[in-house]
């Protein structure tokens, strides 16, 4: 009797431990989901939907005139202007929003409100800039510069393996090779680990250097 | 058309030292290119002051004729680099562009490279960097601060380097030799620095190596030095080549 009790405990401590390790074991490597408060997403301070911008599909939306809403399908780097350029890819400034949004989307809409008061469209406070929240933050000590990635991905089509809904041309595959079908997110959250394994695998299948100080200077 | 791919260079640096006028213009502009911390009194007092690259001066003669004789000092990047293996954590390495590499984050402060390196341009960060709230907006984004408790030397400014290689790919042509300059050398009033390729036949540095003048410090150690200095002349001392080229 007690050794049967015996042996199912350990057969249960067993099984507690293999849980508690694969856990770990798929938290640390393939982050699929949130694990111990690693957050991959923010509440931004305006509830930008990239669908609405970037989808190029029709909506679950209705406008403010009732009609049911299509993607815009902007091209990513119409708002991120800098990504083919320089490190950053870029926030577009407030005023950049402003330029469609002082006469598109409704008056009363709450969200484009804090835009436009932001744009000091409305309101009096002058123009201050909104204080997006990073969402996709590389560890410390790493360089990454998005040009020589979009433009290796930009000349390689077959190294692009993202859709946009299903698009692959341009920025909607090189983009999305990384950060996922942001077009189908209302919220932006990283897909990716995008930690150094991830970027040393791809370095290596694609001949780009391995060498530590490509990236940690 | 294909560019010459990481790996097919090999920079190095020729001082050219009867140019050095002992000016320390490139010391500043290597503590503001590099996020250096600043050296205080205390700092200097306790010998733990960084400067990634130091201008030595010696004076040689007594009065009515002394003479000063200046030479800059950085990391030598040795082929043969005695601080590489002795790191326990591979935190410094040569790589393939002749670059001897300080990977901070992977260093754990053992400072064994510092003891090793016999020209001394290794330094420890002993205390956490801090700069005066003036000089916040100064700092280098593309160089890391380095925090307590690792070690750093001189770079050979790798960020410029992958600066100008990722300008020259993108538009698609070889870097063109001087593109590259170093903090300390595009500073230095004189060009007694000068950086370059030495894997190209026709590059600055490699004509300039040719000069007879040419030794390398501390050569009875073998390190075989990617910075190779040139001797200083007396115009009026009538001093040899071969004897100029033991100074220093």
């Amino acid at each position: 009797m007690l050794v049967s009790v015996l042996a199912i405990g350990g057969l249960g401590v067993m099984a507690v431990m293999g849980v508690v390790a694969a856990f770990i074991i798929t938290g640390w490597i393939g982050q699929p989901v949130p694990v111990l408060g690693f957050e991959q997403t923010f509440d931004q301070p305006i509830d930008f939907p990239h669908t609405v911008h970037a989808s190029l599909l029709p909506l679950d939306r209705v406008a403010a005139d009732g009609e049911k809403m299509d993607g815009l399908g902007l091209d990513c780097t119409f708002c991120h202007r800098t990504v083919t350029t320089q490190a950053n890819a870029g926030i577009p400034p407030v005023g950049f929003c402003a330029t469609c949004h002082q006469v598109i989307g409704a008056a009363d809409n709450v969200q484009i409100n804090l835009l436009r008061d932001a744009a000091d469209i409305i309101g009096d406070d002058g123009t201050e800039p909104v204080n997006w929240k990073r969402v996709h933050r590389l560890p410390d000590h790493v360089r990454f510069v998005h040009e020589p990635h979009i433009r290796y991905l930009t000349q390689n089509p077959s190294e692009v393996t993202g859709t946009t809904d299903g698009v692959t041309q341009g920025a909607a595959g090189v983009c999305s090779t990384c950060h996922g079908n942001v077009a189908a997110m209302q919220q932006v959250e990283q897909v990716e680990s995008l930690k150094m394994g991830q970027c040393v695998d791809c370095h290596r299948d694609n001949g780009a250097p391995t060498d530590c100080v490509a990236c940690h200077h | 058309m294909t560019i010459a791919s990481f790996g097919s260079h090999n920079w190095g640096m020729v001082v050219d030292v009867d140019k050095c006028i002992g000016c320390n213009a490139c010391v500043i502009a290597c503590q503001a290119e590099n996020n250096i911390p600043i050296n205080t009194q205390d700092r200097v007092e306790r010998a733990r002051s960084i400067s990634w690259i130091r201008v030595e001066r010696y004076w040689e003669g007594d009065f009515p004729d002394a003479k000063a004789r200046f030479i800059p000092i950085m990391c030598q990047h040795c082929e043969n680099a005695p601080c590489e293996p002795v790191c326990p954590v591979y935190a410094t390495y040569h790589n393939s562009e002749g670059n001897n590499v300080q990977v901070y984050n992977r260093c754990v402060g053992t400072r064994y490279c510092a003891n090793a390196c016999p020209y001394i341009v290794r330094f420890f960060n002993f205390w956490e960097p801090v700069w005066p709230e003036s000089l916040r907006n100064h700092l280098n984004p593309d160089v890391t601060i380095r925090s307590r408790g690792i070690m750093e030397k001189c770079s050979f400014c790798v960020h410029r380097i992958r600066r100008e290689s990722r300008k020259a790919r993108s538009e698609g042509h070889e870097i063109v030799d001087g593109a590259i300059q170093t903090a300390c050398s595009s500073a230095c009033p004189t060009t007694a620095l000068n950086f370059g390729n030495f894997n190209d036949p026709n590059s600055k540095v490699s004509k300039m190596r040719d000069d007879q003048r040419h030794y390398t410090l501390l050569d009875q150690f073998a390190t075989d030095p990617n910075v190779i200095y040139l001797a200083q002349i007396d115009a009026d001392k009538k001093v040899g080549v071969g004897e100029a080229a033991t100074h220093g």
